[in-house]
This record gives structure tokens, C-alpha cells and sequence, in this order.
């Protein structure tokens, strides 16, 4: 089996002939630019580059040879853009990491430290205090209340720092050939590649409700206010079924895997109760999953983190068939007890290492011994693909890094 | 429970802010003891609120929209309460640390302890430990709560609680400490008082913290 098809089989339950691995797939399942160049460095990996691609959550895009040498599993086609030095310029991050920015981005550092970025049309949209590695929003278009139609709803959505702010290829949308060029450079890369493809497209429901609204406002108002969270949200269909037709059209007949994401879980539990996530979100995510599946060959691919062990039956009804990041630590997110009581009915793309205090503060001993239980829960049967409990962060030392490949390549 | 202060208890438990400004207004109206109206209509209405939650059959949205329904009432109720020299169970300040601008967590910590009958000073996102320090030194607080959403953020709690010894006011206060990546084992590790995995159980903490309630 090549790396492709064993995230294929895995995704169709059938234990693979060896580990698949996935780590810079997703913006969720990658690793830091500051984490990714201290491995690189400790490995005595000079040379290229450590390019920022997602500048929002500050990460690495995996270059060539490291998914080589690490023998990853799934790349994200988005790396197919900005492929040449003319794409990127070199910064060097506050705590004195080098690392190169796509040219688009511009962040300024204010006198008090704190960085800011900017929307084109000049509107701060972005910040990120001393001490922090990623930008968080500052612009909550719907803030003081939902408007009278959405009319202005695609022109408030760059505003926020995920979309105004995005990865690539979506930092290409706006030009004129975008989608052919997604398309050709998707094919070039699934003639040069043996790996899966991954198309990152959020079409977020719940986020972009705490997008818009603010998290705080938005909550209050899945009880206090559903009539205008149905009305947002079937204003958020109508961008995000055009741009997955977009998808499916250029790529579906190319890729493996397309990326959702939509947070639905705190550590404690749910962000919502079942019953409200039943009435105002799974209809739509179910719509989302069926046109997927009735206009690409692409398997669907939710990323939610936190505990989302309540709503696991009715995610796996919506017609997700891979869950990520699988939030270990979280509350009822054992992986014991999920890959017993869902193994069978949807594949873990994560859970494989948790980050949270394992991987970035237990010994290289804690770190081999936490990966093969957690592999040997998980893996038997397929239904997994490793990765981390989310993207590594700034704090988690090389060595812990590499302890966790020699881990994983006990089961390749 | 007289009929009055069970309706400001039902409406602060079924998040109904308009209701409970007017369970209020007319339990004032009648004269009934705004002491008692705090404690027995609003205080208990969230402690069941947080019990109902950690019993997994309310979720943040009932949480908050309870919260708001009790602020709503509260700020009828404090004048009341000034005049009768009813006073908070205590008085706390809380923020986000240094470098964390995440502060959902640390917004529903404040809402459980006004819930909880505790005056709440919010410092906001991104809390310098100077300004914690400043705070304590002013005398104002008996209790400071530290959030923190980020494994790459929470050493500042430490930071902090370092900078409130190195000002020779660490014993002036106790420190509370929660966030996502927190546990029991590092608020010990740091020299905090108490932690608490969610905002419901914050309260229980600063009140066996502060000896009260």
C-alpha cells in the first residue's frame, strides 16, 4: 500500500498494511512555525525555509522533504500556491525565530509590542499581544444584532480574521483563473504524490455564528433568539453550498479528503445541548455532507474540538465520516470508550498524542509510551489516522517530537 | 420560599431577564428584606443553575442567559442592598494573563461569582502581573482568579503569583486559577490556592477559599 491508500482503507475501516500519518494536512492538524523550526534545527536541518501559510494560527506549511523523511501521510493541495521564493519574504518572529510571511501580509508592531494586522481597506482586523504565537479577532461585524437581510453578509465575512486572513490556496480566491488553477495544480500534485489530498473548505455554521456575533452574544442566542440563528444560518448556506459546488466542480474528482470545520465542544461538554444542536445545526451539516458525497469522490472531514462525545451519534447521522482533532483529554473523549462505542461508524484523524501536557511537558519516555497505547486503542480495524490533539504548539521541545515518530514508526 | 421570591428564583432559572426585573420590582414594592431576596431568589437560582450544569442538563447558553437574567434583577436589588449594609460574600478581581486574549472562560467565572453573591472587579484580557499587584496592594480584593486558555500562556500565572511575593503581597490574597490546559497539579506546582475545572465549581472553591457561603 502506498500512503494514499492507507488513508483510504482507513477511512473504510480496513486496517491499513501500516500507520498512516498525517501532521500539516489541516490547519488543524499541523504544526507551529517556531515548533517546526526548533525540530528542524535540532535535527541539524539547515537549509530551506520555515513559510508561514497559516499566518492567523502562526503555522508551518511541512515542506518537501520533511513529509519525505517523516513519511506523512496527506498534504493539503493548498500548498500547491505560493510555491516559489517570489511568494514569501523573511521576518524573524519576536522570539527570534526566522521565518518567511506570504507577501501578502503585513502585520505592524505597535509600540507597546503588540502586532496588528490589517484588512485591505486599512480596518485593523487582527491583533496578537507579547507573549501570545497566534492573532486573535478583533472585528464582530454582527455585534450589536443580526440585520435586516444579509445582503451585506459576504462583504462582513473578510472582515473577520479567519477569512480576511486566510490560508492558501483561499488567499488566491479573488484572482480571476483561481479555480483552474486549483484544479490543474491539484492534478499536477496527484501525478507527483502518492499521498492523500486534502482540500481545506470550513463552511462553518456554529463558528461563524461566534465570527459575527461574538462568541458570548452568539451562545445566548441559540436560546434566547433561534429565529435569528436559522436566518443567519441559511444566509451562511447560501455562501457555503456555492463555494463547495465551486469545490466539488474543480476538485472532487481529484482529492480524498475535504476538510469541514465547526467547534462544537468546550472540555467540559457540548457548547449547546443535543437537542438544540439536532434543531439548528444538523439539518444543514447533513446537507453539507450530502452534497459532498452526491458531487465528489471526496470523504468528509469534520474538524470540532473539544468534548463532543454527546453529539458524536448525531455527527455520525449528519454524515461525517472523519472526526479531528479527538480531544483525548477532554470530558467522556477516551479513546477506549470512543473507539468502542463509534469505531466502527467514523474514523479518528487525531487523538494519536496529546499536546496539551504530554507531548509538550512529559519526557521522551512519557511521550513513546502515551503514543503506542493510544495507537493500539485506535488503530486495530482502521478508522484511524494519526495525529496530534491539534496542531503543536511553540512549547513542545524537539526531542519530544521525534520521540513520538520513533513511537509511531514501531507501527508503520 | 414566599411566592415573590420564588418567582425572581424561576425567572432567574429559566434565563428570563425581563421576568425577573419584575419578580423584583414587586417583591420590593411589597417590602419583603433585600437580603433575602438575593439569597433566596438569586443566589439560589444559580447555585441550582451550576448544580443543573455540572450535572450535564444545562449548558453555557442556559448558564449565561441565567447570569444575565440575575444581573438584570441585581441592578434593581443593590440600592436596596447598599441601604441595608447588606455586604458581597467578598470581593474579587479576575482577568485573562498576560499574553491571553481568551476570555469566555474567564467572563462566565465572573458571571457564577456575582451569582454567587461576590462583588467581581474584572481586569479584563491580557492582565499584566503588575496590574494584579496593584490591585491586591490596593487592598480591595480578598480573591484573584487567573485564566488562562493556552499551554503557551499559562506560565504567566506563575509569573504573576511571582510578582505578588516579589511585592510582599502574596499573602494578602488567595488566588484561584482555571483554563482549559490548568490543572489541580499545576496550581499546586505554582503556589495557588485553588483551581476549578469550570465556572460553576469556581464558586464553590473562592467560597470555601474565603470561608463563606
Amino acid at each position: 500500500m502506498n500512503s494514499r491508500e492507507r488513508v483510504l482503507a482507513a477511512i473504510q475501516h480496513q486496517e491499513p498494511d501500516g500507520l498512516p500519518v498525517d501532521m500539516g494536512a489541516t490547519p488543524s492538524s499541523g504544526i507551529s512555525a517556531i515548533a517546526y523550526y526548533n525540530f528542524k534545527q535540532y535535527l541539524g536541518l539547515h537549509t530551506g525555509h520555515t513559510r508561514v501559510y497559516d499566518v492567523v494560527q502562526q503555522l508551518a506549511q511541512p515542506e518537501d522533504e520533511f513529509i519525505q523523511r517523516f513519511g506523512i501521510a496527506a498534504v493539503d493541495i493548498g500548498r500547491t500556491f505560493n510555491e516559489s521564493d517570489e511568494h514569501w519574504y523573511d521576518i524573524t518572529l519576536p522570539d527570534g525565530v526566522p521565518v518567511q510571511f506570504p507577501v501578502w501580509f503585513h502585520p505592524v508592531q505597535q509600540s507597546n509590542g503588540v502586532w496588528d494586522a490589517y484588512a485591505p481597506d486599512g480596518t485593523r482586523i487582527a491583533t496578537m499581544p507579547p507573549g501570545a504565537t497566534f492573532f486573535d479577532e478583533t472585528v464582530f461585524p454582527y455585534i450589536d444584532g443580526y440585520p435586516a437581510d444579509f445582503s451585506d453578509l459576504t462583504s462582513c465575512m473578510p472582515l473577520v480574521h479567519w477569512a480576511g486572513l486566510a490560508h492558501s490556496p483561499w488567499d488566491h480566491a479573488s484572482e480571476p483563473d483561481f479555480w483552474q488553477q486549483l484544479r490543474q495544480r491539484a492534478i499536477s500534485l496527484r501525478q507527483t504524490t502518492d499521498r492523500a489530498l486534502v482540500v481545506v473548505a470550513g463552511c462553518n455554521l456554529f463558528e461563524w455564528g461566534t465570527f459575527l456575533r461574538r462568541i458570548d452574544n452568539f451562545l445566548i442566542d441559540l436560546v434566547a433568539d433561534p429565529a435569528g440563528v436559522e436566518r443567519l444560518l441559511d444566509a451562511l448556506m447560501e455562501v457555503h453550498l456555492a463555494t463547495l459546488e465551486k469545490v466539488c466542480h474543480a476538485v472532487g474528482d481529484v482529492v480524498d479528503v475535504l476538510r469541514f470545520g465547526d467547534d462544537l465542544g468546550t472540555d467540559q461538554g457540548p457548547f449547546m445541548s443535543p437537542l438544540i444542536y439536532r434543531k439548528l445545526f444538523k439539518p444543514r451539516h447533513t446537507i453539507l455532507n450530502d452534497y459532498v458525497k452526491k458531487h465528489s469522490q471526496m470523504h468528509t472531514f469534520l474538524h470540532s474540538c473539544g468534548s463532543i462525545y454527546k453529539l458524536m451519534p448525531d455527527l455520525i447521522e449528519a454524515g461525517y465520516e472523519i472526526i479531528n482533532p479527538v480531544q483525548i483529554t477532554s470530558r467522556d473523549m477516551q479513546p477506549e470508550k470512543l473507539k468502542q462505542e463509534f469505531g466502527r461508524d467514523i474514523t479518528f484523524w487525531g487523538g494519536g498524542c496529546d499536546t496539551r501536557h504530554i507531548l509538550n511537558r512529559g519526557t521522551t519516555q512519557q511521550v513513546m509510551d502515551h503514543v503506542r497505547q493510544n495507537i493500539e486503542i485506535l488503530a486495530p480495524g482502521g478508522g484511524f489516522v494519526f495525529n496530534t490533539v491539534h496542531n503543536i504548539l511553540p512549547d513542545v521541545p524537539p526531542e519530544n517530537i521525534k520521540a513520538m515518530f520513533q513511537a509511531i514508526d514501531e507501527y508503520r | 420560599m414566599d411566592a415573590k421570591t420564588q418567582e425572581i428564583f424561576n425567572a432567574v432559572l429559566d434565563g428570563n431577564a425581563p421576568g425577573a426585573q419584575a419578580a423584583v420590582k414587586a417583591a420590593l414594592d411589597e417590602g419583603l428584606d433585600p437580603a433575602s431576596l438575593l439569597n433566596e431568589g438569586m443566589i439560589a437560582a444559580m447555585r441550582e443553575v451550576g448544580k443543573r450544569f455540572e450535572e450535564g442538563d444545562y449548558y453555557v447558553p442556559e448558564m449565561l442567559i441565567a447570569a444575565r437574567a440575575m444581573q438584570s434583577g441585581l441592578a434593581l436589588l443593590k440600592p436596596y442592598l447598599k441601604n441595608a449594609g447588606v455586604k458581597p460574600a467578598g470581593r474579587v478581581a479576575i482577568g485573562t494573563v498576560k499574553g491571553d486574549l481568551h476570555d469566555i472562560g474567564k467572563n462566565l467565572v465572573g458571571m457564577m461569582l456575582e451569582g454567587g453573591g461576590f462583588e467581581v472587579i474584572d481586569l479584563g484580557t491580557d492582565v499584566a502581573p503588575e496590574k494584579f499587584v496593584e490591585v491586591v496592594a490596593q487592598g480591595q480584593v480578598q480573591l484573584i482568579g487567573l485564566s488562562a486558555l493556552l499551554t503557551t500562556t499559562m506560565s504567566n500565572m506563575k509569573t504573576t503569583i511571582d510578582a505578588l511575593k516579589a511585592a510582599g503581597v502574596r499573602e494578602q490574597v488567595k488566588i484561584i486559577i482555571g483554563g482549559a490546559p490548568v490543572t489541580e497539579d499545576y496550581a499546586v506546582k505554582i503556589g495557588a490556592d485553588g483551581f476549578s475545572s469550570d465556572a460553576s465549581r469556581a464558586v464553590a472553591v473562592a467560597q470555601s477559599l474565603l470561608e463563606v457561603g
